[in-house]
């Protein structure tokens, strides 16, 4: 029998009734140690995983950031402490403020604009048919389950000036002439095609989860609120919107945290040769490390970064404590 | 204040099998009316055709004058407490009870005033500022029955508002229910599958069965004349006792045969249902309530022999159960099968056929289980029922109009 | 009136109400607008697939070619046939599988001591598994790099771990697999009723027993789950493989995609070749898990 069943203890010492006090002291006292350590030996594995690998990068990075850390101290393993200098260098850099105002633009409109879609997409799935709700939430999963680089390489080919599927159809439906149009020539435009990217990509998450959310929602409330004599807005904003808040709150939070350290889709879209003009946070903090080799620098970039996300990170991590403890 | 009608109403989902079938009943102003019947009887679907919760299929449903088929269930002025509560979690009690004012342009002044008051009656004056999780069952479901009162509506439509709450509780709050009913005077549509509940709070009960209505009436009508076996067998508590027996005539008079014993069917209870006659030769269904099964001695009236199965004592009386000789019905889908007692399955039965007779004793018998025991029953206390249509021998005095319990 | 019982079905012509005429406009005008939601949001990846399986004068072609009206494989043959294909496909495999393996006996040990346990500093570690989903990837990059560099001077890990090395990449993929697939085998065994457990443990199991029995089989779907994400978070990671892999030998097939264009131009057709090639497992697992994942977030949370 296992050593670590109860059962098996209290069963052999019913066996010998002789020393029966003195053995379940025993017993027990090892049994009760047995129980207190088993979470941490079940937790330490996966801990020690973590750990090493991001919590201790974690530190190093809040360390680096107060580093002189360029090719000759990667060389040598070993960084050189000045202070905040790092910091106020970055600071002081008018291109880096650029780069904020730009990351936090960016975020706040792709968030927005992925919450209100997804959401409307998911209210829409439940006034469809059947038909067109399974063939829709098919469709959202088999966008959802695109790798990024396939959809930025998907995007980059309707994109393109010359044989681009967009240009064409922009053309023909009389917008412009779209004949050889270079979206990427102007930030303005390209960011635009980033956006409609990202937006694309996220949509099947927010759309799908909320349209599980809704399902969550109680018939009768929706039905009493009827009966009370709400118009189907007013039961949407009375009702379902409070109800559905948790969700909003965790989908909302994670998508801020997504898209404000957008890299992948910027870098290989522009072939990891982005112009300044394109520079969000991360591609900065990446671009001063490893194509400057200023890793210092874009240490503090990315703890700065950190930062603006813990807000977000906070709120996400409120909501799920609540949800979690609902079980 | 209005009175509801359905007018042959049929609801069918999906075009299978209806969940209603031509469903005709009038609910008069300010009457209690119970809907009650065994789950997927079509209680619920019929109330939710009133609140405009689900099409009607076919037929018509009228609160006043009014054809409600095409209206949104805000614009035909009914409340609904529904089963678990559906009380708004994210709103405060206050806010739950002031919802259907709000979203109706009361005036928040006027608001105020009547969401006090109905807090006031209810008991729930200290609770508006709490959240229903906050509440216990009892208080849960006097926030639904507030949030209904205080619309003034037309009519209450209730779906199984007590079945969330424990025994104690639902006894009180039926009473509660039914008085607050009697002092509004609101037309209400109740439903339920306690037959307990139904009787006890019911101006008047319909009883219900796969979509088709079975028979409404006063309880105690419908107690005492059950227009057919499933609703002979689903009113009551014990349920009635029901077997087949054999009538014959003899020399003009009538005679009924249970398993070996034999008695008279009295002179004026064959005037009383002369259609019993016309069942001479062949076999009926015959049914008896507990309480008229009565031990042997010191009562006139018809005798079994039987043997004691089991004794329940229910303190003010005795729950007997009697193994007699006598064939059970054999279409059981006529009876409601759920109130039926296990019978001679149990596998102590050494009889052929036989039935379990539950009978009310005096408590102060002294009975023991195997123990032989003589019954006697009056047999003007007896119901009868067609065998194959199950619908009862109509009497000759108040001949109601029974609808076959099968189809 | 009061005792009277309707008698059986009386033939009298019912009154008939159709969904109004108003009703069936709507519900067709919100079809319409599902077909149009779905087309515009399939189209791109209906793209990929039509260009991948068309000749290359169809796919050149000012005026696009809606259907590929003369389907050819030869996009596929050109994209199997670049340089590095089948390495990254191997590497991909190799990284792929031992993620899943490893994160799935991690997280689930830890889920267990999450759920069935209560012990000092659970809820501390509870806050660091949601909190570390959080930390973004493109800032640990740099220390990341720093520590894996200096892991390639230590001699007896240095052929394993370190920069391009595949070894370093797994582990870094275990670790931001880890702390979603700990969430979500929590939530799985918290589903399982404590009843059952005792009950098997009242019928005569030993606790391990009442493990092994009960709750491993309870919640192999959560396992399933759990692994098919690990597997869709390692095939698509992109960054990590792309600044930790150097060699074109030792790369995985989203760096191999996305230096596709650098090799040779843009050839389109091959591309998207690729490109299908590359979603199709995680087409597939995606349809598999895709309530799991959705459901798994919301359970619990739509509550008062």
């Amino acid at each position: 029998m296992s050593r670590l069943a109860p059962e098996g203890a209290v069963a052999s010492v019913a066996e010998s009734e002789f020393t029966l006090a003195s053995r379940r002291r025993r017993r027990f006292t090892r049994h009760r140690l047995g129980h207190i350590a088993a979470p941490y030996a079940l937790l330490a594995p996966a801990a020690a995983v973590i750990g090493v690998i991001l919590a201790y990068p974690m530190y190093q990075l809040v360390r680096m950031s107060f580093q002189k850390y360029g090719l000759f101290e990667l060389i040598r393993h070993k960084g050189r402490w000045i202070g905040t200098a790092n910091y106020a260098s970055i600071f002081n850099d008018a291109e880096f403020w650029r780069v904020v105002l730009r990351t936090v633009a960016f975020t706040a409109v792709c968030v927005s604009l992925t919450m209100v879609a997804g959401t409307a997409i998911a209210l829409l799935l439940l006034q469809v048919s059947r038909v067109v709700r399974i063939a829709l939430t098919t469709g959202l999963v088999l966008v959802w389950s695109m790798p990024v680089i396939v959809a930025v390489d998907i995007w980059r080919w309707m994109v393109d000036y010359e044989f681009g599927v967009a240009n064409w159809t922009l053309t023909k439906l009389h917008v412009g002439n779209f004949v050889r149009h270079d979206w990427f020539a102007n930030p303005w435009t390209g960011f635009g095609v980033f956006t409609l990217l990202i937006v694309w990509g996220a949509i099947p998450f927010v759309a799908i989860t909320v349209y599980a959310g809704l399902a969550q929602v109680p018939q009768e409330l929706l039905e009493a609120a009827e009966i009370d004599g709400a118009r189907p807005w007013a039961v949407f904003r009375e009702v379902t919107l409070p109800l559905l808040k948790p969700i909003f709150v965790i989908l909302t939070s994670l998508s801020i945290i997504w898209d404000f350290q957008v890299f992948q889709q910027i870098w290989v879209m522009l072939d990891a040769r982005p112009t300044s003009d394109y520079y969000t946070m991360a591609i900065y903090a990446f671009h001063q490390s490893f194509q400057i080799s200023e890793y210092g620098l874009g240490a503090a970039i990315a703890v700065v970064m950190v930062l603006f996300m813990f807000a977000a990170t906070l709120v996400y991590l409120r909501q799920m404590l609540k949800a979690g403890e609902v079980h | 204040m209005a009175e509801i009608q359905f007018i042959h109403v049929s609801k069918v989902y999906g075009g299978d099998t209806p969940a209603v079938r031509d469903l005709n009943l009038e609910v008069n102003e300010g009457e209690f009316v119970v809907l009650v019947g065994p789950s997927g009887c079509g209680k619920t679907t019929a109330l939710r055709m009133v609140a405009g919760l689900e099409e009607i299929t076919e037929g018509e449903i009228r609160i006043g004058d009014r054809v409600v088929n095409d209206l949104p269930p805000r614009e035909r002025d009914i409340a609904m407490v529904f089963q678990n509560y559906a009380l708004y979690p994210h709103k405060s009690v206050y806010e739950n009870l002031a919802f259907g004012l709000r979203m109706r342009k009361v005036p928040k002044a006027e608001q105020k005033r009547r969401v006090e008051e109905i807090a006031r009656v209810l008991g729930l004056g200290e609770m508006l500022n709490r959240r229903p999780a906050q509440l216990s069952g009892g208080q849960r479901q006097r926030v639904a029955m507030g949030r209904a009162i205080v619309r003034e509506p037309k009519a209450f439509l209730m779906d199984e508002p007590l079945s969330n709450l424990d025994a104690k509780l639902r006894v009180q709050m039926r009473a509660e229910i039914a008085r607050i009913q009697q002092a509004l005077k609101v037309t209400t549509v109740y439903v339920t599958h306690d037959q307990v509940e139904a009787m006890t709070m019911g101006d008047r009960v319909a009883v219900m069965r796969d979509g088709k209505l079975q028979q409404v009436d006063t309880p105690q009508r419908l107690y005492d004349a059950p227009a057919n076996l499933f609703v002979a067998s689903f009113v009551g508590s014990p349920p009635m006792n029901l077997f087949e027996a054999g009538v014959r005539r003899d020399n003009g008079r009538l005679l009924c045969r249970v398993g070996d014993s034999q008695f008279e069917l009295p002179a004026d209870l064959a005037a009383a249902r002369p259609a019993l006659g016309e069942y001479a030769g062949r076999r009926i269904a015959v049914g008896i309530r507990p309480e008229d099964v009565r031990e042997a001695s010191g009562w006139d009236g018809a005798r079994l022999r039987g043997r004691i199965l089991l004794v329940e004592s229910l303190g003010s009386e005795q729950l007997v159960h009697i193994e007699i000789a006598a064939a059970p019905l054999e279409r059981s889908d006529l009876v409601d099968i759920a109130a039926q007692p296990p019978g001679s399955s149990l596998g102590v039965g050494e009889l052929e056929q036989a039935v379990t007779l539950l009978g009310r004793f005096d408590r102060h018998l002294l009975l023991s289980p195997g123990e032989a025991v003589e019954v006697a029953i009056d047999p003007r206390l007896l119901h009868f029922f067609d065998l194959e249509t199950g619908v009862a021998v109509p009497s000759a005095v108040d001949a109601p109009v029974a609808a076959g319990v099968a189809g | 009136m009061s005792s009277v019982t309707q008698i059986a079905p009386t033939p009298v012509a019912p009154v008939v109400t159709r969904p109004t005429r108003r009703r069936r406009v709507r519900k067709a005008a919100w079809n319409l607008l599902g077909v149009i939601v779905f087309l515009v949001m399939v189209f791109p990846v209906y793209w990929m697939i039509a260009t991948a399986f068309k000749p290359g004068h169809d796919i050149l072609s000012y005026t696009p070619q809606w259907i590929p009206t003369h389907p050819t494989l030869s996009n596929f043959h050109d994209a199997t046939h670049m340089p590095f294909f089948w390495d990254a496909a191997k590497n991909s495999l190799i990284v792929v599988s031992i993620v899943v393996a490893l994160s799935l006996v991690l997280a689930f040990l830890a889920a267990l001591a999450l759920a069935k346990f209560r012990f000092y500093g659970r809820r501390p570690f509870i806050v660091l598994i949601l909190g570390v989903q959080m930390v973004p990837l493109a800032a640990l990059i740099i220390p990341l790099y720093i520590m894996m560099s200096r892991l390639n001077d230590v001699k007896g890990v240095n052929h394993v771990l370190g920069v391009d090395k595949l070894g370093g990449v797994i582990a870094m993929y275990l670790t931001f697999v880890l702390p979603f697939a700990v969430w979500t085998l929590r939530g799985f065994l918290l589903g399982v009723p404590k009843e059952l457990e005792e009950s098997a443990m009242v019928d005569g199991t030993t606790r391990f027993g009442a493990f092994v029995r009960i709750l491993l089989p309870l919640v192999g779907p959560g396992l399933v789950a759990t692994s098919i994400f690990a597997f869709i978070q390692a095939w698509n990671e992109f960054i990590i493989a792309y600044v930790f892999l150097h060699t074109p030998q030792k790369q995985t097939l989203m760096v191999w995609l996305a230096s596709f264009t650098t090799l040779r131009g843009t050839d389109w057709g091959p591309l998207m070749a690729g490109a299908t090639l590359c979603s199709l497992p995680v087409i597939v697992f995606f349809l598999l898990v895709q309530r799991r994942i959705a459901f798994g977030l919301t359970a619990g949370a739509v509550k008062g």
